[in-house]
């Protein structure tokens, strides 16, 4: 009878080493058969050695390990190692896959090794079936963890404009606005004004709708910034900037943004 | 400043352009409602010129000036058009007359001599207003600083100490321990020193740049700890500033984001670097790593904004953070301030 694998996946060096001395002692005949550092790392060492067993950090660098299970699959046991989510911890209570809380219990620990002895032990595995229950529940962990994980791309927050030798980044909500300026864009904020290279028409998709609004052609406005509008001649009007003296034009085609200031 | 006179603007016309005529009535022995209709008329007129000056603004004249010249230009045309108006086509041999000539001039002077001290006046009410709303403007700002300030004392009041930090650096605290490992002893010193100094607290008087440094420097012991192969760091202290009041947990904000969303997304790691310099210019403090870097779209978070009241509370509002994005990649966060601002 071949020996049984496991695979530890952790980016933190001293608790791969804690676990992997609690496994020698309490499952003397599992063989570990690799250490990764990241949910890449397991995913290749995994094609290579194909263990039985792998235990999965969550926060791990680059591919975490709900990824990495993900990839896995039904080809072997896992069981996610973390040191506190209240979601995650939720979300395997709810499911049948095996979990461990760092620091990691000796007790609790023996407990799951039994476990996973009397799956290996069963004589029929589920092979590459797909398996909805699994499925349900990576899901679910990635719908909890996914505000902190992987980040939606949303609206734009931060400016890059170039100062001296470094790139300064400027945080849309001290932005007064922006001012097309031949072929730069002029940003005025609270702490200055600066030059940068994306286009008024760029920006403005970008920019949150809520916050930022284009008054002209070659102008867009923080909301919280206008201090008045003044009606001019020909469905026109003159913005106020608040706090920085600056009049903006206001084109006709923009003007019903402002039909009830 | 709109084009267009306020209602107060027109009854104040009516009123006064009324009373004079009963006053001129009398002199002159013409009928009222021909007197009031001229001047009415002129005061009317010269109004609309002062308004519409407001409102057309030319860039090479200021407003005040504008105005008073609209109102001195407009005078003789008004005059001129309620003579059109009373003789019709025979005004050229109606100011032909030297007394009606006469009559003439001395309305346009009136004219003049009554609107340019009515305009000065209402420039003066309208000054006023402005002030008001300005002043409105100022306390309000002042009360939203109050407001911002007490919100990032409440939330320093309830920041904790990360629970995944916490049990992560427990565990291999636990390692440390059951390997029988020599470092355990300062790392667990690291520990205690980093919860310490992040107790919620009520008084910060105490706190210095320099304890802040070591907290800094605590936590990044333990977070090397944690990730040897991944972080390096260094923490210098800028000279002559240990003993500057300091905002507690203010740099530490900075060092965690950087660990947070600089190095731990790192598949390679990368570096860290606390330092500061002190010059006639002022403090200016810098977090640099050597992370992933920063998404335009990535959220601002509170801790910044929090931050920056913070700071602008304890040095005064020239005090302010400002965030650069370093080549290749990584972020480079720097406070700048005046040590000897308010409090």
């Amino acid at each position: 009878m071949t020996p049984v694998t496991a695979l530890i996946a952790d980016d933190e060096p001293l608790l791969r080493e804690r676990l992997r001395a609690h496994l020698a002692r309490l499952w003397p005949g599992l063989r570990l058969v690799g250490d990764a550092r990241n949910g890449e790392e397991a995913l290749e060492s995994f094609e290579v050695h194909r263990p039985d067993i792998v235990f999965l950090d969550i926060r791990m660098p680059g591919l975490d390990g709900i990824a990495a299970a993900r990839a896995i699959a039904r080809r072997a046991h896992i069981v996610f190692v973390t040191a506190y989510d209240q979601y995650a911890v939720q979300a395997f209570e709810q499911g049948a896959v095996d979990y461990l809380v760092k620091p990691v219990d000796a007790s609790r620990l023996a407990d799951t090794v039994g476990r996973l002895q009397r799956q290996v032990a069963a004589p029929v595995r589920a092979g590459a079936h797909p398996d909805p229950q699994l499925d349900a529940l990576l899901d679910r962990l990635a719908g909890r963890l996914g505000g902190r994980i992987q980040p939606q791309p949303e609206w734009l927050q931060w400016i890059k404009a170039s100062s001296g030798t470094s790139l300064r980044l400027i945080p849309v909500e001290q932005v007064r606005f922006l001012r097309a300026d031949d072929k730069y864009t002029r940003v005025v904020w609270e702490e200055g004004e600066a030059i940068i290279r994306k286009g008024i028409r760029e920006l403005a998709e970008q920019l949150d709708p809520a916050r930022f609004v284009q008054t002209h052609r070659a102008v867009i406005v923080n909301l919280g910034c206008v201090e008045k509008v003044v009606r001019g001649l020909n469905e026109t009007a003159d913005l106020y900037v608040r706090g920085c003296g600056e009049v903006l034009p206001v084109s006709r085609s923009y003007l019903h943004h402002f039909r009830q200031m | 400043m709109s084009s267009l006179p306020t209602a107060r603007q027109i009854v104040v016309v009516a009123v006064f352009t009324a009373l004079l005529s009963w006053g001129l009535q009398a002199l002159t022995r013409t009928a009222y409602i021909e007197v009031f209709g001229r001047l009415g008329f002129i005061g009317l007129a010269l109004l609309m010129a002062y308004a519409a000056a407001g409102g057309l603004r030319p860039r090479w004249l200021g407003p005040a000036p504008a105005r008073l010249a609209a109102v001195v230009l407009a005078a003789p045309f008004a005059v001129l058009a309620t003579a059109v108006a009373t003789q019709g086509g025979h005004v050229a041999t109606y100011l032909d007359q030297p007394s009606n000539r006469a009559s003439h001039v001395f309305m346009m002077v009136l004219a003049i001599v009554i609107g340019v001290p009515f305009a000065l006046l209402a420039m003066r009410g309208e000054r006023k207003v402005r002030e008001r709303a300005d002043r409105a403007q100022a306390a309000l700002d002042k009360e939203r600083l109050e407001r911002e300030l007490l919100d990032a004392r409440l939330r320093i009041l309830h920041a904790q100490i990360e629970p995944h930090f916490l049990f992560n650096t427990l565990a291999n605290v636990e390692a440390l321990v059951a390997a029988g490992s020599p470092n355990a002893a300062p790392v667990l010193r690291h520990l205690i020193a980093y919860l310490r100094a992040a107790m919620p607290r009520l008084h910060d008087a105490d706190a210095t740049l320099q304890t802040e440094l070591q907290l800094v420097r605590s936590y990044l012991e333990l977070m090397q700890l944690r990730m040897p192969d991944r972080l390096q760091f260094t923490v210098t202290e800028p000279a002559r500033a240990a003993k500057l009041r300091f905002p507690p947990m203010a740099l530490l904000t900075l060092v965690e984001n950087a660990v947070r969303h600089g190095i731990d997304p790192a598949v390679a790691g990368g570096r860290i670097d606390v330092g500061g310099r002190t010059d006639v210019g002022g403090v200016v403090l810098w977090v640099e790593d050597t992370g992933v870097g920063m998404a335009e779209t990535a959220g601002p978070g509170t801790g910044l904004s929090n931050l920056r009241s913070r700071l602008k509370a304890s040095y005064g509002a020239g005090a302010r953070v400002e965030l650069h994005e370093t080549a290749p990649h990584g972020v480079r966060v720097e406070l700048h301030f005046q040590p000897g601002g308010i409090e």
